[in-house]
């Protein structure tokens, strides 16, 4: 084998098979091309069965889906960057022989289907390996492909719960004291973290797939299930079950050992700086930080213990001196002292953060102008490579784009063929059927509480 | 034995606390040769974390620990001091990956940035994890969990709109950066087979979570909207409510019709028209949720769970350790592994994230005591004679 020994893309050499949708897998995918392989979108223009994010999670350039609403997702677009897309019908059998061969070109195929539906298609692991004996294949459900629950549907934000996540999280609850007590009513972390879980562990174990593969030539099937993957992230509270028989742990912002540690409030609507102090010495230097070097001395404060019982009143002591400052400010003083502080930051406020900005981890893509989209900063990636090419190679791929390169190109279908696909609405650009779905304006959305706020005038802030 | 997908892969575990520590387990558990190198005298700083065996402090009972190096071998090493680095050297020569946790100033200081690693060994990848990464204006912040969380930009969108933001779970944000270290460590060992070279590998935590604001990130640049917490007055359907042993998540996603969720739940008045529609469901959402507390205390989670998923609804239920350690469909998936640790003992333990068909994962190596395979490594493997182990060992290097 010739080396390179210059920067190259690290998977320039592969090529996926997408037929996933929604977060997590499109996702992985995403990260798959970033990194240089070639991914291939698995899409379809019948609009009931076209990937949600094409169609209803948005949001949509402010707020109006365009003429191209399918193409104009702010999600979608994050989350299948850089890929190519084939538009198909997964429930004809021509279309499932279309993917079969194209599984025979590909190194990789992710999907996130239900069990049963993979086998009614013809398209689960044992059928795929005969087009291409050492596929790597991610299957990703809610619960895996074995066991008792194998054929329930699943989503994230139900998913979370059932795996356990609500057992460690929740805000604490008054006690008949009057003073806070472990909390009783569980919480969520949001924002579909059970499939960033899985994006996460996707990526993992296909590069391990990619690795046994490159030295022995041997394929793998991955059973990724959500609800197991979540577990594995608290493992350490399932084993304080184990050996100690303690199933939750409640306590709001609160550490079992460190304190302060906590949110305190800052100048501004719903604006916060997180602070923990770990040891003495940060103790120290928030109160060097407060300018109140008195409370080193004080009795009620003089060790974690101490500071934990009488914790309500050291949260109204540092709560007052945050809400004289900015989220920023706060945590620059304490920073400069040496204590661990973090401003709690919006999505707002992330986007022009000197850290983010510094590390150029908001990656600027442009789209097509018909597309209807601005030039964006998308989400990066939080891996630096030192001596490899990565970074996000384009937009998400309009509907059937690469329709002409993978059927004919690949595939080596012939023209006459390609009509007729394309007469019965199983190739094309546009959706059959459908229309743009319809918005709630930003002012009800706000009354509603599915927004927190809006700015008008957003493109000049962060232009700025 | 763990799988076998990463087999020939030796690994050094310089890490301490979790995320590098959960980088490590991940690619020991796919094959990985991980050794963990530990700080002679105290070890890994998570030996010293609660919650403890018999809630005994001691280091050898820490869970965290005992979780997080399962199929690993342990030593001891000071590299800091000339035998200890001379030791260390000829580990390095050995191993295709390092991985570390140590604040960027602190690694330079101790000889263990990049240049000086790759100057031994320029096969190495070396993954570093840090709050922020090695470079940039906060890479030098003192971090805990909670300050990563809050400067990732996820943290302002966990728990509810009426209250403060809440805390993820158990040092969340750093499972999160130890699993995209492990992929991220993996891409560059699969760019070796071309680059013939190993290369440094930055990882920044607040980044891993901040790839996770595929929503929020749109939100804002799209539209200018601020996208919040989840509001405290919804649509009738809040994501956790009361049933009658504990919470449960109902769902009106999914393809079923609105019919079937009311059926499931069985309350005569949920088979209004009104409420058959996402528009009616806002509109009559105080009555839709007076009458789902209603309907759904006639419910325990688990009958309720089940009954969703053969309805194909998609329903979830909070669950708490003790569901989980005891779950009947973890254990059909053999998701759980028997660890026989010298000092807590037998227990079973949560096993690997994915299931491998094809792969025989039949026991796992318990983590290792400190300083456990001292001989082995050093001994049998390097070519140290006894002496020479006796002497290391008086000078505090191993």
């Amino acid at each position: 084998m010739s080396l390179a020994h210059e920067p190259q893309a690290p998977l320039k050499n592969i090529r996926v098979l997408d037929l996933s949708r929604v977060f997590a897998m499109p996702f992985a995918g995403a990260n798959l091309a970033d990194l240089g392989a070639e991914v291939i979108k698995i899409d379809t223009c019948q609009t009931q069965f076209m990937d949600t994010t094409r169609t209803t999670t948005g949001p949509f350039p402010d707020n109006q889906p365009g003429e191209f609403w399918w193409e104009q997702g702010g999600t979608f677009q994050n989350l299948n960057r850089g890929k190519r897309s084939l538009t198909l019908d997964l429930r004809s059998e021509e279309s499932q022989g279309i993917i079969k061969d194209l599984v025979g070109v590909c190194d990789v195929v992710l999907e996130n289907f239900t069990p049963r539906v993979m086998a009614r298609f013809g398209l689960d692991y044992e059928s795929l390996r005969a087009h291409k004996p050492d596929l790597i294949m991610v299957s990703n459900t809610g619960y895996g492909h074995s066991g008792p629950w194998s054929n329930f549907g699943a989503m994230a934000s139900a998913l979370e719960p059932t795996h356990g996540t609500g057992a460690f999280m929740g805000y604490m609850s008054e006690g008949t004291d009057g003073r806070l007590t472990e909390g009783q009513v569980p919480n969520k972390m949001g924002n579909s973290y059970s499939d960033f879980l899985a994006s996460w562990t996707a990526l993992g174990s296909l590069m391990a797939a990619l690795l046994r593969r490159a030295r022995t030539g041997q394929g793998q099937w991955i059973d990724l299930a959500m609800y197991q993957t979540g577990t594995t992230v608290i493992g350490t509270g399932l084993l304080d079950y184990v050996f100690n028989d303690r199933r939750t742990l409640r306590i709001g912002n609160r550490h079992p050992v460190l304190s302060p540690h906590g949110v305190y409030p800052c100048q501004g609507h719903d604006q916060w700086v997180a602070i923990a102090a770990r040891d003495e010495n940060d103790w120290q230097a928030i109160c060097q930080a407060m300018g109140n070097l008195g409370l080193v001395a004080d009795a009620r404060f003089a060790d974690p213990i101490d500071r934990r019982q009488h914790q309500e009143e050291l949260d109204e002591i540092i709560g007052a001196w945050t809400s004289a400052r900015t989220s920023y400010q706060a945590m620059t003083s304490l920073q400069e002292a040496g204590a661990p502080a973090g401003a709690i930051l919006t999505a707002k406020q992330a986007l022009t953060d000197p850290q983010y900005l510094d590390r150029g981890f908001f990656e600027t893509v442009h789209n097509p102008p018909e597309v209807g989209l601005r030039s964006k900063g998308y989400v990066g990636r939080a891996w630096k490579f030192s001596n490899s090419e990565t970074g996000i190679k384009g937009p998400a791929p309009r509907l059937g784009e690469a329709n002409e390169y993978v059927l004919a190109e690949l595939l080596g279908i012939d023209q006459q063929s390609m009509e007729r696909l394309a007469e019965d609405w199983t190739i094309g650009n546009l959706p059959e059927g459908g229309r743009a779905p319809g918005q709630v304006p930003l002012d009800e959305q706000a009354v509603l509480g599915w927004i927190a706020e809006f700015d008008a005038d957003y493109l000049d802030r962060l232009a700025r | 034995m763990p799988a076998g997908l990463l087999n020939g892969f030796r690994v050094l575990d310089l890490g301490s606390g979790i995320s590098a520590p959960w980088c490590t387990k991940i690619l020991a558990d796919y094959g990985a040769d991980v050794i963990k190198v530990e700080t002679p005298g105290s070890g890994d700083a998570s030996r010293r974390m609660g919650p403890f065996a018999g809630d005994d402090p001691h280091p050898e009972k820490s869970l965290t620990f005992l979780y997080l190096n399962t199929n690993k071998k342990g030593v001891t090493l000071d590299p800091s001091s000339v035998s200890g680095r001379k030791l260390f050297d000829r580990l390095l020569s050995e191993a295709d990956v390092l991985v570390h946790n140590s604040p960027p100033a602190e690694s330079k200081e101790l000889g263990l940035d990049y240049a000086s690693l790759a100057a031994v060994n320029p096969g190495l990848v070396v993954t570093s994890i840090a709050p922020f990464g090695q470079t940039g204006p906060y890479s030098d912040f003192q971090a805990t969990d909670i300050v990563t969380y809050a400067l990732s930009g996820l943290m302002y969108h966990s728990g509810d709109s009426d209250q403060p933001p809440l805390r993820n779970v158990l040092d969340q944000s750093f499972y999160v950066a130890g699993s995209n270290a492990a992929a991220a460590t993996q891409v560059a060992l699969f760019a070796r087979l071309t680059l013939g070279e190993g290369q440094h590998v930055d990882v920044s935590a607040a980044e891993c979570l901040g790839a996770h604001l595929v929503q929020p990130l749109p939100y804002y640049n799209y539209m200018g909207a601020v996208k919040g917490r989840r509001p405290v007055r919804g649509a009738g359907f809040e994501e956790l409510m009361p049933a009658r042993d504990g919470y449960v998540a109902p769902s009106v996603q999914g393809s079923q019709p609105w019919a079937t969720i009311a059926d499931l739940i069985g309350l005569e008045e949920l088979q209004d028209e009104k409420f058959a529609t996402g528009a009616g469901r806002v509109a009559h959402g105080e009555e839709l949720k007076d009458l789902l507390i209603k309907g759904l205390a006639q419910w325990d989670r688990m009958p309720l769970f089940l009954a969703s998923g053969e309805r194909r609804l998609v329903f979830g239920m909070a669950q708490d350790a003790g569901d989980l350690a005891e779950c009947p469909h973890l254990g059909v998936r053999d998701f759980f592994v028997d660890v026989d640790h010298p000092v807590v003992g037998p227990a079973r333990y949560p096993g690997m994230a994915v299931r491998l068909p094809g792969e025989d994962i039949s026991s796992t190596l318990p983590a290792p005591l400190l300083g456990q395979h001292n001989s082995e490594i050093f001994g049998q493997e390097l070519g140290y004679s006894a002496q020479e182990l006796i002497t290391l060992r008086q000078h505090g290097v191993i």
